[in-house]
């Protein structure tokens, strides 16, 4: 369970920004008294969070499809990135054992941490996406050269903001470094070149090319990957030399600086476990003609399955007119589903 | 009997000048890479979504901003998400260039000269709508400027036209429940002058059933617009080439034209060309981007282009004539004129024609609405194809048919050089200095030729690596640029200075030490088309000659 994670927690009690934030009382909180509620944070990440509450906002945001994208990949997993209601963290206990799980959570986070900043740089709501690219400090270099990517900015932010807490001599901390990088980096490989030509008559004579960000969901996808190929890691530490993490048998593929990495077994998901904040697959919604993990057969742990009919009622044939009306008939329709014991 | 500079000229004199133009050369490409930087930069921009006020279709003045005193309050993607029908016909993308950054608010300058828009569509994850690859997409765009004394709400209208555009979209990744499109940009807006400091895009997706608009596209979610400016730093490197170069190109030509009419003739038809490349030059080099700093001239992409455009299809001219005016096997008596190569160059004429209709369907028409785009109906596709097309074959048969006379020159000048060693010392030493001297320019055109090619490929190549940290001194798109640029300055003002008639006589020493040339002199001087033999270049003097033989 690390702090950041305690702290998104506390950033779902956010409002949008016309009522602010508030407390456990209900009253209203700036966003300042909010980073300074937050003991867990290094003076570094508090200085960063105060500086704004759209930065505070992009933060919470980045947890939040976090946490979807986790739950939408795993959704038909026995573990569905689902913590038991009022739980003191976003994830549960889980997170306190550092299995296959965690490593996808730390990694999500950090990716998703990167995107959402980027993406407020993007739609300009952040005041301090920065304008260098390192080289030529002139002044006026905006009218001069322009300003960089702002996915550098993106990930460096979240370099910064979720890997101040993790310390690099301790196992824990070293898998969360590597999962938290392993996430960026999946964005970063997603990440699509796009070009246009804009020379003489449009032709390609002159290019500029840029970076687009991918969808989250293709990001959780690939990391949902690397999940399944995760590397079991054991700290190695030999004297002078600082701590570092290899793979447990020798016989499998090295390990490099993409992959996710984990120091111990899952444990069992199947059954509800109040101490580990997990909620066991009683009540899941399961694939009757699947044979794989969501069928109701290994989902529900061979206690067998129950089907219900449930009537859905939806908009549908909408008719739209420019400008501005939509009118649109209610279809109702039955959908079966079958429940894990 | 006097001939051109280069004719003339020592093998000295000529290595120090073709050394002092190499430095000149090596200065050009190293301004580029190490002050000048990247030719052109981008932001990008996210739209952030507004409710739209109602009643506002018809209606240009109405303007919606995010930044600034009355910005309007954005909607959630969770809101949208939750709406029934995603909240179609109430919402509009709104763009405001350009964002903020380290908490300054930016604006453009003028020195930015021209704002490229490019737009990227983000589909929804939906399963139920399946978007075809060739769907459509109907955007009203309005576009708007502010100035930095204007206040925050003073929006002046623009442009605003309602476009069509392809959706080329694929589906990246199919599962059983949602699928994920990945849709190539759609070009937007291209402006010619970046005359004012901010500027406001609004987007607005209609949906109508009824006249089929927007109903297959799915449920759009976000729209992210890349803003394409020309570097300002870019911009005052390549005016300061440009303003270095004029006055020097221009004051060769005087020199030069200024040595033609020192002659009792008139000048001959190379020379005619170098000063009409000379022109060409002096057009492409003008500085006029400076009147962009006070006035707006949205034409200036249109210009430009045709600038270049005269440029090169006076350069590829000027070729053709020089091999052909080099052919050794001239017909007497006949004097050569541009109309003689009528056939030769209507290739370059064709190509030219029809780059510059291609050019004013679409920068022209630009310039009335810059949202529109040749390439966005069928019809506009298929003129703009056969405009293309066109200048590509134009471009081939003219590489075809310049290979096909430097052949001839070639194989005219090896057989005159099989029948040089029974010619007297004198002779054969002028001869083959001419000849040298001859393929030496050939050689120099090559080079710059193949230079030119290398550069473009080159900086497509350097711009194709990513480097993550950025820490590449040298910037190389630019140093290509501004060392090809330099390079064709460089080479018109050497062809200008050793295509001069030179006044020197006949080099001495040759004439004193062996008599035999004196003959051989009355021989050349008396062929029966030499109406003016004494200034007449030597080089045609001994095609001629060649001919006669």
């Amino acid at each position: 369970m690390t702090k950041y994670h305690r702290i998104i927690l506390q950033l779902g009690t956010y409002l949008p920004p016309s009522i602010g934030f508030l407390d456990t009382n209900g009253n209203s909180k700036s966003h300042n008294d909010v980073c300074q509620s937050f003991r867990e944070l290094t003076n570094d990440q508090r200085r960063i969070c105060s500086r704004s509450q759209k930065i505070l906002t992009a933060i919470s945001q980045g947890a939040r499809i976090g946490l979807e994208e986790c739950q939408h990949q795993f959704k038909n997993s026995r573990w569905n990135c689902t913590a038991p209601p009022n739980t003191p963290s976003l994830y549960g206990n889980v997170m306190s054992i550092k299995s296959r799980e965690t490593a996808y959570i730390h990694a999500i986070n950090s990716a998703a941490l990167a995107w959402s900043i980027t993406r407020a740089c993007s739609r300009g709501e952040l005041d301090d996406c920065a304008c260098d690219s390192n080289i030529r400090k002139k002044p006026r270099k905006w009218q001069w050269g322009g300003c960089s990517e702002d996915i550098n900015y993106g990930v460096g932010f979240s370099r910064r903001f979720t890997d101040a807490q993790e310390s690099n001599s301790s196992a824990a901390g070293l898998m969360n470094l590597h999962n938290n990088e392993a996430g960026r980096r999946a964005l970063r490989a997603r990440m699509q070149r796009v070009c246009k030509c804009h020379g003489m008559s449009g032709s390609c004579s002159l290019r500029v090319c840029w970076r687009r960000l991918p969808p989250m969901r293709v990001v959780s996808e690939a990391l949902g990957s690397l999940y399944d190929g995760a590397s079991h890691v054991k700290l190695v530490q030999r004297d002078g030399r600082p701590a570092k993490l290899r793979r447990r048998d020798p016989d499998h593929k090295k390990l490099i600086k993409s992959d996710l990495v984990y120091l111990e077994d899952s444990p069992d998901y199947c059954e509800v476990n109040t101490e580990l904040g997990i909620l066991g697959t009683r009540g899941r919604i399961c694939n009757r003609t699947s044979h794989g993990i969501d069928g109701c057969r290994l989902l529900c742990c061979g206690r067998g399955y129950q089907t219900r009919i449930r009537q859905v009622e939806e908009k549908c044939n909408c008719q739209f007119v420019w400008c501005c009306r939509v009118k649109c008939q209610m279809c109702s329709h039955t959908r079966e589903e079958h429940l894990c014991n | 009997m006097p001939g051109t500079i280069l004719e003339n000229l020592s093998t000295r004199k000529l290595s120090i000048l073709v050394t002092c133009l190499l430095i000149c050369q090596a200065l050009c490409f190293l301004i580029g890479g190490l002050i000048a930087p990247l030719p052109a930069n981008h932001q990008n921009i996210l739209g952030m979504v507004c409710k739209d006020i109602p009643g506002s279709q018809n209606d240009t003045s109405v303007w919606l901003y995010t930044r600034g005193k009355g910005k309007c309050n954005a909607v959630s993607q969770e809101e949208i998400e939750q709406h029934d029908v995603k909240m179609a016909n109430q919402i509009v993308f709104v763009f405001q260039m350009p964002i903020p950054r380290e908490g300054h608010v930016l604006d453009y300058s003028r020195w930015q000269q021209n704002l490229i828009g490019v737009l990227q569509v983000d589909i929804a994850y939906d399963n139920d709508v399946l978007v075809d690859s060739h769907a459509v997409v109907t955007i009203d765009a309005r576009l708007a400027y502010r100035n930095k004394e204007d206040s925050d709400y003073d929006w002046k209208l623009y442009a605003t036209s309602l476009e069509r555009r392809y959706l080329d979209c694929q589906s990246i990744h199919v599962s059983n429940t949602e699928r994920l499109y990945s849709c190539e940009t759609i070009p937007l807006f291209e402006l010619g002058s970046l005359h004012h400091d901010f500027y406001l895009l609004n987007i607005r997706l209609p949906v109508d059933t009824d006249m089929k608009m927007n109903l297959d596209v799915g449920h759009i979610h976000d729209l992210q617009l890349t803003a394409i400016y020309q570097n300002g730093g870019f911009t005052k490197v390549w005016l300061s080439l440009k303003t270095i170069f004029f006055p020097i190109v221009v004051a060769i030509m005087i020199w030069f034209w200024h040595r033609v009419h020192l002659l009792q003739r008139s000048p001959a038809l190379i020379e005619y060309m170098l000063i009409y490349l000379g022109l060409a030059l002096t057009f492409l080099n003008m500085p006029l981007e400076y009147l962009t700093l006070a006035f707006d001239m949205p034409f200036m992409l249109l210009l430009s282009d045709i600038r270049q455009g005269v440029f090169y299809a006076t350069l590829l001219s000027f070729w053709l004539v020089f091999a052909g005016e080099h052919m050794l096997i001239q017909e007497t008596g006949k004097r050569s004129a541009v109309k003689n190569y009528w056939k030769h160059l209507s290739a370059v004429v064709v190509g030219c024609i029809s780059l510059f209709a291609f050019d004013v369907c679409e920068r022209g028409v630009q310039l009335r609405n810059p949202f529109y785009s040749i390439w966005t109906s069928r019809v506009g596709t298929n003129l703009a194809l056969t405009f293309i097309v066109l200048a590509g074959i134009s471009a081939g048969v003219y590489f075809l048919f310049l290979c096909y006379m430097i052949w001839k020159v070639f194989r005219n000048i090896s057989l005159k050089q099989s029948s040089l060693p029974s010619m007297s010392a004198a002779r054969r030493i002028h001869y083959e200095g001419i000849i040298y001297r001859f393929k030496f320019l050939m050689l120099a055109t090559l080079i710059c030729a193949a230079l030119t090619v290398i550069g473009f490929i080159m900086g497509q190549i350097a711009e194709g690596h990513w480097k993550w940290d950025e820490n590449i001194e040298v910037q190389l798109t630019s140093a290509f640029l501004t060392g090809v640029y330099g390079m064709w300055n460089i080479y018109i003002f050497a062809l200008i200075i050793l295509y001069a008639p030179s006044h020197k006589q006949w080099p001495t020493e040759l004439n004193s030490s062996n008599e035999r040339i004196a003959s051989e002199e009355i021989e050349f001087n008396n062929l029966p088309s030499d109406s003016n033999p004494s200034e007449i270049s030597s080089l045609t003097s001994f095609s001629r000659k060649a001919a006669f033989d």
